[in-house]
């Protein structure tokens, strides 16, 4: 044991002491879980420093002596070298008094009470596992669980914190000599790689069909599972975060089978290619897609999300895979399972949600069995629990950059920061539809991935469970709980159910307040926040509104000129209804509204169950009825879905709707002049799609400017699920910033309701929201 | 023009008075045990276990398609003791005439009031009548309080009610609700919708010869989806219906599609819901479909051991939270 002989001063010290200097570095950011202390043991021995790394309350703690040209090296590729998954931030230096240390150790860790925790997400398989699986001499070769601690799956297998094996849903794996020898050693890049696996002590596959094993082996199960896709049968596939339903993607009667089996006629299904070499790893999806950088650098992420990307007329795969649409939802394999699938069967699959239509995706083997059996013909499943499910995440390039639309496996559970300290820890419970919750504390939020439309039994014990889950894992508990303020949403029931103080948040400051508290600044805002239908301040149903000013104090400054869709939520299915209350708000008629006995115009006149909406989505809705004569939707969005893909985008800018002030005091854009062109049958569809996209990315710019006229206020937020409709989002992005406006779209949350429950904690802790329903 | 209306003078307790209540209640509703002239009725019991419960009509339009203010008065104070396991026997009548009511509307009304009741086996035994100015009531409202007898040893109650049990209807929703809204918006549909508003004395009656039976309530304001609640609320379990089970009429459901309604939450006047033993079930089917106005009874759906919830199971597997209805729904989905 050397200690440094202070009573004969450093200048006795046999190694060149007197250009030793030592250094002490604090880290924080995302440096748990990601293999961040093996990193910096391997890189401090290259540089031959000596010293120590320790975890200490959820930060990095270094020290670390040596020549001062070696740690200032250290010191700069300690950030530039960092592992993928690491975010580390330096915190702060100090000069500390040389030890003359031997070597450099990894320490335990400091207590982890009080600590600053980080749950970090699914990943994808690394490239140096992707080599291991490939490589004939490797012990771990086509192991389909591989993984170290720079992939593999994290939050779906946790149970508590902190993050060690015993806490996850490995705990029931025993490590074999080999296994444990590798996480047990510094030097490994597997030291302490939670879910570390190999296929003599880790999990297997089991191939079932009627209730009935039919091959456990894996190297059986796989050769197996590959067959049945050749077969064009319909495969479910237990993956990282649930069940995924798996069909040959250039076999269109199969495809026809699983929409016919799964009840989902038109919504579009996602594809996963197979991973090229490294020369191109998207080389088989550029046969079928089209691929833009940054498209490319989305797909490649370490969360491997699903990516919206253009068709290419030459694919030869199914034409019902997307129909109507001009994109097809694409990814590559995530896991290792999936790799080796993809590679054996060779083409592209769909990969679509094991699950029931808008619940969470299942997890459980006698769950998916249950409910899936009647849409599979063969599960495979593996025996690694899933403790909690996430989904695929899905991404799409808008307002000139790649954007989420939902954040899931690896983008999930996603860290905020805001700019004002909660006073105490709270849960919010966001919307109805594409939900997720969020947690926060102090300066922190934590958001939920996607948990799903909130009408089904499941998707709500999925919310209750994530809920428990993250305030546990976080060791924070809410002693406030916020929620919309509209009545009915499930979300809104389950919080005064809570027994907990409620905050109620209007729906659109949540989403105003959910773009601000991503984007930043002091400054005050006009934020549009263009959706389907949220409860408003004035008891009508909002969604085409133009917010002025900033978390906690929204005034609503214009909107669009409202309309009584008949039926209430039906008009969600059918577009007809928002073209019926267009026509009749303008006193027209038309034959493509399906109301033979007069029974909603009755309901109309009379205003029964006509409940006043101004949300841009029901505009979309109707003009796609008008111009595509689309009277029921099987999915939501379908019609301006489809009436988006008919659109080119608009290269000037049209003419202006009307724009008067109320008596409220609210500007209104009046749509009416616009329906002679939609009903125009001497117009192509494209020409009138492509018009109405254009006039109502016009309608954003008009309002900005009354804005900035009345305000001086230049910065303009775009936000809502309706931007995620990429012609209108592009045009009002262009036209806006030609304009001088500082013009900006979230992108790390979706714009659309999966953002509610971050705003409703940026409108909270800013003092917005009410205590009375 | 010229048609007789009631008038105030008619509610001042003079002659005006005594001759409405002779002319028009007496004259319909006469029986052994009223008697006008006293103010109480005097009543024999065969057994002392009473059964005891009022109600009051306001509904508009007094008149509809199936029914009027009088049969729902008597059918929806029959149906709240039917249920309750009880044999009818008396109302009392109040009525609540609004100025300007017309004559001859008052007689067809209380002359549908007296065949209900004469149907139903009940004797109007005492009553009331006000009449208020014009424009301070809705033309008529009605109040009836009825009494009747238990019919058997078991009194069917929401603490009998055991997971795995049935839940049994015994005919198709939302028939009055639907018949009632179309008459008062005056949508000038012509065709086959009209209330279902009748006695469920025969329905109950057959019911409860089932020693497995262990609920049953009469699906009024708030419709099927109000009862069911109500059970998942008294009995702190789960209720799983199986949404294509569910009888609906196809008028009803095109007209309830067409204005973004949900059938399950509108009223009948004429069905039970009732909760039975699963083993006895089928029977008790059989025996209600042999029964007028049952012959599309179902069984709708099962008491599951979960969270106090409905669960709308779908015939693709789908499941969905029926919720409680709101006072004024608003659309929640984008």
């Amino acid at each position: 044991m050397q200690t440094p002989h202070t009573d004969l001063g450093p200048t006795a010290k046999p190694a060149a002491p007197l250009r030793y200097r030592a250094e002490r570095l604090r880290l924080t950011g995302r440096v748990q879980g990601v293999g961040f202390r093996p990193f910096v043991y391997r890189l401090a021995n290259q540089h031959g420093l000596t010293g120590w790394v320790q975890n200490q309350l959820g930060e990095v703690e270094i020290f670390v002596e040596g020549c001062p040209a070696d740690l200032e090296q250290f010191r700069t590729e300690l950030i530039a070298s960092a592992p993928p998954l690491a975010r580390p931030l330096i915190a702060a230096i100090r000069e500390a008094e040389c030890q003359l240390l031997q070597n450099f150790s990894i320490r335990d860790s400091a207590s982890q009470r009080e600590a600053r925790i980080f749950v970090p997400p699914d990943n994808f398989t690394c490239p140096d596992c992707l080599a291991e699986l490939k490589n004939a001499s490797d012990r771990r070769y086509r192991y389909p669980f591989i993984n170290c601690t720079q992939c593999g799956p994290r939050y779906t297998l946790i149970n508590a914190m902190p993050y060690d094996r015993p806490n996850t849903s490995m705990a029931g794996f025993p490590l074999c000599p080999a296994c444990a020898a590798e996480y047990h050693n510094p030097a490994d890049r597997r030291f302490h790689a939670e879910p570390l696996a190999c296929e003599r002590c880790g999990p297997s596959l089991e191939l079932v069909r009627d209730d009935e094993t039919i091959a456990t082996g894996n190297e059986d199960c796989l050769h197996l599972a590959v067959n049945v896709l050749y077969d064009g049968q319909i495969l479910a596939v237990k993956g990282i975060g649930g069940y995924h339903l798996l069909c040959d993607a250039a076999n269109s009667s199969t495809v026809a089978e699983l929409r016919r089996r799964k009840n989902r006629p038109d919504k579009p299904f996602a594809v996963m290619f197979p991973e090229g070499d490294d020369d191109d790893p998207l080389a088989c999806l550029r046969q079928h897609v089209t691929v833009s950088e940054d498209e490319a650098g989305a797909l490649l992420h370490p969360a491997r999300p699903i990516v919206l990307l253009r068709k290419q007329a030459s694919s030869v795969l199914a034409q019902n895979l997307a129909p109507g649409l001009a994109e097809l939802g694409s990814f590559l394999p995530y896991s290792p399972l999936h790799h080796l699938l993809l590679d054996a069967f060779g083409g592209p699959v769909v990969a679509t949600s094991g699950n029931v239509s808008g619940e969470p995706v299942l997890t459980d083997r006698n769950t998916a069995q249950e409910r899936l059996g009647p849409i599979a013909d063969v599960f495979l499943h593996h025996d690694r629990p899933i403790v909690r499910p996430a989904d695929d995440s899905v991404m799409r390039r808008t307002g000139g950059a790649v954007r989420p639309s939902r954040i899931g496996r690896g983008m999930a559970p996603r860290e905020l920061e805001i700019p004002v300290a909660l006073d105490s820890p709270v849960l919010a419970v966001g919307g109805q539809m594409k939900n997720t919750i969020a947690i926060g504390w102090k300066n922190r939020v934590i958001v939920s991935p996607h948990i799903g439309e909130m009408d089904s039994p499941r998707s709500l014990l999925v919310l209750d469970t994530v809920a428990r889950d993250l305030q546990k894992l976080y060791g924070v508990r809410a002693v406030q709980v916020l929620a919309d303020r509209h009545p009915g949403y499930t979300t809104h029931r389950y919080a005064a159910n809570l027994k907990l103080p409620c905050t109620w948040i209007l729906h659109h400051h949540a989403h105003a307040s959910a773009l601000v508290g991503e984007l930043g600044g002091e400054d005050s805002w006009a934020v549009f926040t263009w959706d389907g239908v949220g409860l408003g301040e004035d008891g009508t149903l909002w969604g085409g509104e133009c917010l002025v000013g900033r978390p906690g104090n929204w005034r609503r400054f214009a909107s669009l000129a409202p309309i009584r869709p008949p039926g209430g939520d039906a008009a969600a299915r059918q577009p007809w209804r928002s073209a019926a209350a267009m026509l009749w708000a303008d006193e027209r008629d038309w034959d493509g509204i399906p109301d033979p006995h007069r029974i909603a115009y009755t309901a109309w006149q009379k205003g029964i169950n006509c409940p006043t909406s101004s949300a841009a989505g029901r505009l979309f809705d109707g003009a796609a009825s008008m111009v595509c004569g689309i009277e029921d939707c099987s999915f939501e969005a379908q019609a301006p879905m489809f009436f988006e893909a008919l659109a080119t985008p608009g290269e000037q800018m049209p003419g202006a709707l009307p724009l008067l002030r109320h008596e409220d005091g609210i500007w209104r854009s009046d749509w009416r002049p616009m329906l002679p062109m939609l009903l125009d049958p001497h117009r192509s569809k494209q020409h009138r799609a492509t018009n109405f996209h254009a006039v109502m990315a016009r309608v954003i710019v008009d309002q900005a400017r009354k804005v900035r006229d009345e305000t001086g206020i230049n910065r303009v937020g775009l936000t809502g699920g309706v931007f995620q409709n990429r012609i209108l989002a592009d045009a009002a992005m262009r036209w806006l910033r030609l304009d001088g406006f500082a013009a900006s779209m979230p992108s790390v949350m979706p714009c659309n309701d999966a953002a509610l429950s971050f705003g409703q904690v940026v409108e909270f802790a800013a003092g917005g929201g009410s205590q009375h329903e | 023009m010229n048609e007789p209306r009631v008038s105030l003078a008619q509610g001042n307790g003079g002659r005006f008075m005594r001759e409405l209540i002779q002319d028009v209640f007496v004259r319909h509703l006469a029986n052994d045990d009223l008697d006008t002239s006293l103010d109480s009725a005097v009543l024999d019991f065969p057994q002392d276990r009473l059964v005891f419960t009022t109600d009051g009509f306001t509904v508009q339009p007094l008149e509809f398609p199936g029914g009027n203010i009088g049969s729902l008065a008597v059918h929806g104070t029959v149906n709240d003791l039917a249920v309750a396991g009880a044999r009818p026997l008396y109302l009392s009548l109040n009525a609540i005439i609004e100025e300007g009511l017309p004559l001859a509307q008052l007689e067809r009304i209380i002359a549908s009031l007296a065949a209900a009741a004469q149907e139903a086996g009940v004797r109007v035994v005492t009553g009331d009548t006000k009449v208020v100015p014009c424009g301070q009531g809705g033309g008529l409202y009605l109040v009836t309080t009825g009494i009747g007898i238990r019919m058997a040893d078991i009194q069917p109650r929401p603490a009998l009610i055991q997971c795995g049990d049935a839940i049994l209807i015994s005919g198709p929703v939302g028939d009055h609700g639907t018949a009632v809204m179309l008459a008062r918006e005056q949508f000038g549909l012509e065709g086959d919708l009209a209330s279902d508003s009748a006695s469920v004395l025969p329905l109950t009656s057959a019911l409860l010869q089932f020693d497995g039976l262990r609920f049953m309530r009469d699906p009024t304001r708030g419709g099927l989806a109000c009862v069911v609640h109500d059970i998942v609320r008294s009995c702190r379990l789960g209720v799983a219906l199986d949404e294509w089970m569910i009888p609906v009429n196809g008028p009803v459901r095109s007209v309830c599609e067409m204005l973004g309604y949900d059938p399950l939450y509108l009223a009948c006047e004429g069905r039970i819901l009732a909760v039975i033993d699963a083993a006895q079930a089928a029977a008790a089917l059989e025996c209600l479909r042999a029964l007028p106005g049952a012959a599309e009874a179902a069984c709708i759906g099962t008491i599951i051991d979960s969270p106090p919830a409905v669960i709308l199971r779908t015939d693709i597997g789908g499941e969905r939270m029926l919720q409680e209805l709101e006072d004024d729904p608003l659309p929640r989905i984008c």
